[in-house]
């Protein structure tokens, strides 16, 4: 690594920094509110087009909701100012560990490992 | 004149640009003078992943170097660096190049997953245009540009051409700018085309893969304009759910590693290698075509509703 290119390296490096605090600073993330029924009905529609959803539970603190579709479950999680959205079994959701309030998923996908919603009990009455 | 060595790098001239247009678009958000979105973690991944691209040039960089050398110095034509018409050739050759490149790097697995985490991030502004990759060297793109070492163009001629491109598709990533005017929108690409590009909607999937000038999507049917009825939304069909920068680089190579894994056949290993991004042997998955298939179905079910 020349001598030239360590100097473009660390400026670029110490740019990259600047810009992170200024993007922190201006607080400009695209508002998020904890998800409505209807909210997680639209992203759904949006991830899943076509899929009819059979049942919905948003969770607790609003930033996640699992749909049932058939033989599929249809989660839904936030990231950041956005959501990530995967289908698992259904079995495999209804089998899912849950602990403290909190349903552990494991969606089997590398860009997306795992999911944790918060809800007060799993799995919904007669939803198995 | 030295024809191996490009006297300058545009992109490294252009870093100071970048830097301040990016300051630019974050102030005059904050101000409430244009329009666009800034999540810290996000815009940390897509910056980190354009410092981190220019050491993975680095590494594979020689390697692309020497080869263009190599056929250059079995060339067809002497093109001289100086003359006006080559710069006029070249500008038009690469940027067909590119298209070709960029058009391969969505459409087939194996140069998606060097591309992807260009795609990645679900907002569009300047930050995203920075979010370039790690594996693209490794991946062996840069082979489509040796053809035009082999017809003459000197390889200092070719990187500074390759640079003036990278540079011009910065400033197409926002959402600061609707629309350019008419004309400019028909000839060359703009933050209205490019936010198509990036955008996961069904209609929009696999369109719009130019790199300056729009004309080849137009050519080759891969054109698909923004509509206002329809906004874009970013990011890729299935959005990571962390913000670790070694996901963003690597998911989907480690997801090609573990589709291989479990290969069956010779046919099974070609099509998750070089099968459209989301194939899979029983069609379980998702690629751009079904998606696009069941919006279509979706949508004319809609009409069919709507009529009766």
């Amino acid at each position: 690594m020349d001598k030239g290119f360590a100097i473009q390296f660390a400026g670029s490096f110490a740019a990259v920094a600047l810009l992170v605090a200024l993007a922190a600073w201006a607080k400009i993330a695209k508002p998020m509110s904890p998800l409505s029924e209807a909210r997680a009905r639209a992203l759904f529609a949006d991830e899943f087009p076509g899929k009819a959803l059979d049942g919905l539970w948003v969770t607790n603190d609003g930033r996640g909701a699992l749909a049932r579709s058939g033989a599929s479950a249809l989660v839904l999680c936030e990231v950041g100012d956005g959501y990530a959205a995967r289908h698992i079994p259904w079995a495999q959701a209804v089998a899912a560990s849950f602990r403290d309030g909190v349903l552990k998923l494991d969606l089997a996908d590398v860009s997306a490992p795992r999911a944790r919603l918060a809800f007060d009990s799993w799995p919904p009455a007669g939803a198995a | 004149m030295d024809l191996l060595h490009a006297p300058f790098d545009p992109v490294a001239l252009a870093v100071p640009f970048f830097v301040l247009t990016i300051i630019l678009e974050i102030a005059l958000t904050r101000f409430k003078a244009v329009k666009a979105h800034y999540e810290t973690k996000d815009t940390m991944a897509s910056l980190a992943m354009g410092l981190g691209s220019s050491v993975a040039g680095l590494l594979t960089g020689g390697a692309a170097f020497a080869a263009t050398v190599w056929v250059w110095q079995h060339r067809v034509f002497d093109i001289p660096m100086t003359a006006l018409w080559a710069w006029v050739a070249i500008f038009f050759l690469e940027d067909l190049t590119y298209y070709w490149f960029h058009r391969l790097s969505h459409e087939r697995r194996f140069w998606w997953a060097a591309h992807v985490n260009h795609h990645s991030s679900q907002h569009y502004n300047l930050s995203t245009a920075l979010r370039q990759t790690w594996t693209g060297g490794l991946a062996g793109t840069w082979a489509l540009w040796l053809p035009l070492a082999f017809l003459g163009f000197p390889p200092a001629m070719l990187a500074i051409q390759k640079g003036v491109s990278l540079v011009y598709q910065f400033w197409i990533h926002t959402e600061a700018i609707r629309r350019m005017p008419r004309w400019f929108e028909a000839v060359f690409n703009t933050p209205s085309h490019h936010r198509v590009h990036h955008a996961r909607n069904p209609r929009y999937l696999d369109s719009n893969y130019a790199g300056i000038l729009i004309i080849w999507d137009r050519l080759f049917g891969t054109f698909q304009p923004e509509l206002d009825e329809e906004r874009p939304r970013y990011g890729i069909v299935k959005n990571l759910n962390n913000f670790n920068i070694l996901r963003v680089a690597f998911h989907e190579w480690a997801g090609i590693a573990k589709d291989l894994a479990g290969s069956r056949s010779l046919r099974e290993v070609a099509g998750y290698l070089f099968g459209p991004p989301g194939w899979s042997p029983d069609g379980s998955r998702d690629t751009s075509a079904t998606l696009k298939v069941q919006w279509e179905a979706e949508q004319a079910a809609k009409k069919t509703d709507i009529a009766a």
